[in-house]
């Protein structure tokens, strides 16, 4: 006799409960909180339409991850066209020199940045040197400094859902668009990119989402100036001790997403896009 | 050191989970079997709590060898306690967390004495035993019932000597006057002391700030803001200042004079109008060292500890005693010496303790 449901499900059953026990309850308690710290009620929500703070924090979020977004795909886009273009040698090398550039801590990206790009920094003092600026360009300690600090982290996460998007296409489709007569910018625009979609989608996805969630780089590249929600939510919890106002905040994060996903989801299938199977 | 703690985090949410009903018996044990070296974690957490030992809680860095050779040497050798360290730390929302979870693992916090204020009203520390500690040996108006002040830091700022060759600044005034003074500034980015400074640059007098007046004092901080950079960590404000970021920056007054000592005097150093912070050590609710933690404080105020802690770390000492004691060359860079006194600020932790969440909350709003 058949089982009702798949005897799979029973090797993963005790994973889960874990996560049902780790990671739900955690969230389900940031939910509870955000409901009733200090006292219950949706005070903490009606904030938002109250405090002029909170919605320029949440622009300044969400503004900054759109245009990260949007270079780190491109930039993503570029490589991940070269690279797979690239013979084998070549090509192992540059997936190499991608994961290196993957495991560089945070932090010591973003002081290199600042020793690079800052005030008195390589770019400057040689511009300066050169005579080709009278004062230093503020590239760090502003949006600048922040945008450039997370396309920089985010491009390898763009690189890798498009790269193998492209390695999965037959490269005889695009012989045959030439073949039948298209120039090479029709084909790409026409053949190769709509093949392309669903990585680019899926890189859009997870550069959005992690995005989100940055915290060191606005702290430290954007001078104070650039408040974005991560560090606003830390502030909460450690120094005010507003955690009602935290937990909010951290559940529109939550809420943003999923909004994200299903958007997608009516566009596209969710499950082509994270490498699943094609139906 | 993170990954141990997320372990420790994950374990306890477990247990947490465990005890409430929510999860199961098995699942947490297999919980427990997979990550093995957390569960040496979580046991390592217990020793730390065991009794028959103080477990500082505090920043890092230098200054666990600091106070392991100020106080602790000394606290071990009268009481046979050892002194042991959680480096990651006591910021306010975290010493909540851990007495709300029921599993405090620390038994002194270095401090600020508005944490005490704070912290005490909610009922998540120790009152202090005065018959152990000595209200005399610190700043008056600095020890209270849920902390007293051991050192004192200070907010205070720093100028690049070659950028005002004709006349150094002097002042806040000078330092929020970007006509007279051209550059970029830094202060400090959750409002301490930056919303002090605005306040005494506006001509409020040292002895009047408190309650502050954070709306008069967001209007002179807005009003430099492009040319003010902000920075949320000590590191953080050193560097802006000797990588020449920064023509002025405030900074915690004590690494003023490592400050001036590795750039060879280009920056300096401005103690006028400095704003006095008493660090404080506070006990967490149901600390699990018990009533020893209080002949720690006590050992602490002791003039060899103070003096040690000042050479250690540039923090000035509370005990009367010891700053009469300390060296002439050291005067100038102790807060509160017979020169600087005259010239300074002293924070309020009450007014701090009761308003933090309004001014930092304000002072973000207005900065970014």
């Amino acid at each position: 006799m058949r089982l009702p449901v798949n005897s799979g499900w029973l090797l993963v059953l005790p994973f889960l409960l874990l996560v049902g026990g780790l990671f739900l309850g955690p969230i389900l308690n940031v939910l509870w909180i955000s409901v009733t710290d200090p006292t219950p009620g949706v005070q903490n929500y009606a904030q938002l339409g109250s405090s002029d703070t909170l919605r320029r924090i949440l622009w300044t979020t969400f503004r900054v991850c759109v245009i990260c977004t949007a270079f780190s795909v491109i930039l993503g886009y570029s490589i991940a066209y070269a690279m797979v273009h690239a013979t084998g040698p070549a090509q192992s090398r540059m997936l190499g020199l991608l994961l290196v550039s993957f495991w560089i801590s945070v932090l010591v990206r973003t002081f290199s940045w600042l020793m690079l790009l800052g005030r008195n920094g390589v770019v400057n003092s040689t511009l300066d040197a050169l005579g080709i600026i009278s004062a230093p360009i503020p590239f760090m300690r502003n949006e600048l400094g922040v945008l450039i600090g997370m396309v920089h982290y985010m491009v390898p996460y763009a690189v890798l859902p498009i790269f193998a998007a492209m390695q999965s296409i037959d490269g005889r489709v695009v012989q045959a668009s030439r073949s039948l007569g298209a120039t090479g910018a029709q084909t790409f625009w026409r053949v190769y990119l709509p093949l392309t979609k669903p990585g680019v989608v899926a890189a859009s996805l997870v550069v959005f989402i992690i995005n989100l969630g940055f915290y060191v780089i606005p702290a430290v590249l954007g001078g104070g100036k650039v408040l974005m929600v991560a560090e606003y939510i830390s502030v909460q919890v450690l120094i005010t001790l507003q955690w009602g106002t935290a937990a909010m905040l951290a559940a529109i994060l939550l809420f943003g997403v999923l909004a994200l996903m299903f958007v997608m989801s009516r566009f596209m299938k969710l499950s082509t896009v994270f490498g699943g199977a094609r139906t | 050191m993170h990954d141990k703690n997320f372990m420790r985090e994950t374990l306890l949410q477990g247990a947490q989970a465990f005890q409430a009903g929510k999860l199961q018996r098995r699942s947490f044990l297999a919980l427990c079997g997979m990550a093995g070296f957390a569960s040496a974690s979580v046991l390592a957490g217990r020793a730390e709590a065991a009794a028959g030992e103080i477990v500082m809680w505090n920043w890092g860095g230098q200054s666990e060898e600091c106070h392991q050779s100020a106080i602790g040497a000394a606290f071990t050798k009268d009481t046979g306690v050892p002194l042991k360290f959680d480096t990651s730390g006591p910021l306010q929302g975290k010493i909540k967390e851990m007495v709300d979870s029921g599993n405090v693992t620390a038994d002194v916090c270095d401090a600020d004495l508005f944490d005490a204020v704070a912290l005490g009203k909610t009922g998540h520390l120790e009152a202090l035993d005065y018959s152990v500690i000595d209200k005399t040996k610190t700043i008056d108006g600095y020890a209270l019932e849920f902390g007293i002040s051991i050192i004192l830091y200070g907010y205070a700022f720093m100028y690049d000597t070659q950028a005002y060759p004709d006349g150094p600044p002097t002042s806040w005034a000078d330092f929020f006057d970007t006509a007279k003074f051209p550059g970029t500034r830094s202060l400090y980015k959750w409002a301490n002391g930056s919303l002090e400074a605005a306040l005494m640059a506006d001509g409020v007098a040292a002895d009047q700030l408190y309650p502050l007046d954070i709306d008069r004092a967001l209007k002179r901080i807005t009003a430099i803001k492009a040319d003010t950079i902000y920075w949320g960590s000590g590191s953080e404000a050193h560097d802006m200042i000797v990588n020449g970021e920064v023509s002025m920056g405030m900074v915690w007054q004590n690494r003023g004079r490592s400050i001036e000592t590795e750039t060879n005097g280009r920056y300096k150093l401005v103690m006028n109008q400095a704003l006095a912070m008493p660090g404080a050590y506070i006990v967490p609710k149901g600390n699990p060292g018990g009533a020893d933690v209080m002949k720690f404080i006590a050992t602490a105020q002791s003039v060899p500890a103070q003096l040690d802690l000042f050479a250690c770390l540039g923090m000035t000492p509370t005990n009367p005693e010891a700053i009469a004691q300390m060296a002439e060359a050291d005067q100038p860079y102790s807060i509160t010496s017979a020169a600087n006194m005259p010239n300074i600020a002293l924070n309020d932790p009450t007014w701090w303790g009761e308003n933090t969440d309004a001014a930092v909350n304000a002072f973000l709003a207005a900065i970014s």
